[in-house]
């Protein structure tokens, strides 16, 4: 592809030079940052309410039953298949409630909230309950064994205010970004066709296939600089909270993120600004004017703003089938990430619901730029 | 030299017959009006052989050689300006010769050498360093007409260059047209200023709803319809053929 440089160069050189742009792109997600931090750190930190007390069990057979009450509440005994660590971290774990891990029958755990007159009652229950197990299990053994010690330990489940930052941060990413792209690449197109920039390229020997690829690849870095622009901040900010010994209103303090998954997500970084670049560059390679491209995209913008908004009523852990819908499944992972529960098996989905629409529109692409309404 | 020959161009996405059959020769060193109504196929057919657009039929031959719009050396032996045609508007004089140039494969040398001159021919070099955007709509058409010639193309397309510019520059650009024309370069030039055909063109080739009615000097014009000027003969031709269409609709 002959002067994809040259053209690129060019692009990125008018992007630099078109103040309100840079403020868009560069400006923008700096001020929706701190906005949303401020936002988190208004919001009161209220518990819930429980409506009945649970013991949850996990790693041994047992059927789902109620052994008492308290306070009025019901206490119930309930088996769970899922791994403890990450179910301790869904919404369905309350604040009130006890987890017993019962993997390894030598090393039985026992979780609770430690500052919780409730739960450490329900503690001591769940004490008895091992101990009569282990009796139980020894006695049909045959063996002289005596009750080993329970291991007892204390959680701390995130706050309220890193649920709202990891319920708001990806949506405060995503829709600037699909708006400023949206606008960006209606102007870069349409709005050069519309002042007759685009034919004096297209009319020059550089392939016209060039030319449009150059576009999108501006488009894609400029969104790349934004968007790590705006994790880069978030970032930032939980260090310093840190450091200086504050609460963290940024959501990363806790975070914790391995060689692969910090690759997987430099991938979702290209391919969503690359899919969102490539459908604004498409849409506009059809429109005459900017407005005409920029109405044309709302669709697309809309169709965005709404997989977002329905990530934030997301509650507990959400289904594989939920980390195949672009956009929504970015700002799951973003949540699962920033809640120290997102799974290898549902990083790697994203990154394929990501490619295959990347793949199409990079085709649809490839096929439109012949077509005469382009050149038109 | 361009030989166009029963070129024919329907719009797929509208089924829009905008050109249906034009024939036209243009020869090297000379100047080509291209006259026609608003909505004839002018500007379609300039498309077309501008390598823009490809024609549904009919041939277009550069010096007896087909066109092949992909091909990099015919574009780069062709220029297409219109008044729609702008540039970038954060970007100098400069800046912009730099850029076209460098798509053109010219060598930094032969940019500096080609910009210095027609920059200095329209008057540009004193505002070569301010963005394109803050100049008026004359400065602006003679910068665009400076970096669309940059690379010292045989085919010059000109789609109405004078269109809502002041004397100066219309004379300015006029002169220019001839400069080249004595260069032997090949000039097509589509005008509804009919006084422009009389005093600059050789010869005239005339488009009525889509298909070429008139092509010879500007001299057998006006005698082909035993008329005295280029406009009247234009008006003959356009009743004849425009009313030959109404007749064949009822």
């Amino acid at each position: 592809m002959y002067g994809l440089g040259k053209i690129f160069r060019h692009e990125m050189l008018k992007i630099a030079k078109e103040k309100t742009l840079l403020f868009g792109f560069l400006v923008l997600p700096v001020i929706t940052l701190f906005l949303t931090v401020g936002m988190t750190m208004l919001t009161p930190m209220d518990q819930e309410e429980a409506e009945e007390y649970r013991m949850y069990f996990h790693g041994i057979s047992i059927e789902s039953y109620n052994i008492g009450t308290m306070e009025d509440k019901e206490i119930w005994i309930v088996p769970v298949a899922e791994d403890p660590q990450v179910f301790m971290k869904s919404d369905d774990f309350h604040h009130y409630d006890v987890m017993v891990d019962f993997s390894d029958i030598r090393d039985v755990k026992i979780y609770y909230y430690e500052s919780n007159s409730v739960s450490c009652y329900l503690k001591m229950s769940a004490e008895s309950f091992v101990r009569k197990t282990y009796e139980e299990l020894y006695k049909g053994m045959n063996r002289n064994v005596a009750f080993r010690e329970v291991f007892v330990e204390d959680i701390k489940k995130e706050d309220d205010s890193n649920r709202m930052i990891a319920m708001l941060l990806p949506y405060m990413l995503v829709l600037p970004l699909t708006a400023n792209i949206a606008n960006l690449a209606g102007d870069t197109v349409a709005g050069d066709k519309a002042r007759g920039t685009f034919y004096q390229v297209m009319l020059s020997p550089i392939p016209p296939l060039s030319l449009i690829m150059a576009k999108i690849l501006s488009v894609s870095v400029i969104s790349i600089v934004s968007s790590a622009i705006y994790i880069g901040m978030d970032v930032a900010g939980s260090r310093i909270c840190k450091a200086v010994g504050v609460r963290d209103a940024f959501g990363f303090a806790d975070v914790s993120i391995t060689v692969p998954q910090l690759l997987l997500i430099l991938l979702y970084a290209v391919l969503l600004c690359y899919l969102f670049s490539n459908i604004g560059v498409l849409i506009s390679l059809f429109c005459k004017d900017t407005s005409q491209a920029q109405t044309a995209q709302i669709p697309m913008t809309l169709l965005c703003t709404i997989a977002s908004i329905m990530s934030m009523f997301r509650f507990g852990i959400s289904p594989a089938s939920h980390y195949m819908i672009p956009v929504y499944n970015i700002c799951l992972i973003f949540q699962d990430l920033l809640n120290s529960r997102a799974k290898m098996s549902n990083m790697l989905l994203v990154a394929v619901s990501l490619l295959i629409p990347a793949v199409l529109v990079l085709l649809a692409t490839l096929l439109s730029y012949k077509s005469e309404r382009v050149r038109t | 030299m361009i030989t166009i020959s029963h070129l024919r161009k329907t719009f797929k996405n509208n089924k829009v017959e905008a050109v249906k059959d034009v024939s036209l020769t243009i020869n090297d060193g000379e100047i080509f009006a291209l006259l026609g109504p608003n909505g004839a196929g002018k500007t379609t057919t300039m498309r077309m052989v501008s390598t823009l657009l490809a024609p549904t039929s009919g041939t277009i031959l550069f010096d007896g050689k087909e066109a092949d719009p992909g091909d990099p050396k015919l574009r780069r032996r062709i220029a297409f300006l219109t008044n729609e045609i702008r540039l970038d508007g954060q970007f100098t004089p400069d800046e912009l010769a730099d850029y076209y140039g460098h798509l053109y494969e010219m060598t930094p040398e032969q940019i500096k050498e080609h910009r210095d001159k027609l920059f200095d021919y329209f008057g540009i070099s004193e505002f070569r360093n301010r963005r394109y955007e803050t100049f008026s709509t004359g400065m602006k058409q003679k910068t665009s007409l400076a970096i669309c010639l940059l690379h010292d193309p045989d085919t010059i397309i000109f789609d109405e260059p004078t269109n809502g510019l002041d004397i100066l520059t219309q004379h300015l650009i006029e002169s220019y047209l001839v400069k080249l024309k004595e260069e032997g370069k090949c000039i097509i030039l589509s005008t509804h200023i009919l006084d422009l055909v009389s005093r600059l063109a050789d010869r005239v080739g005339i488009i009525v709803d889509g298909k070429s009615v008139f092509c010879g000097t500007v001299e057998e014009l006006p005698k082909s319809r035993n008329v005295s000027t280029v406009e009247e003969a234009f008006l003959e031709l356009y009743k004849e053929n425009h009313e030959e269409k109404a007749i064949i609709e009822k």
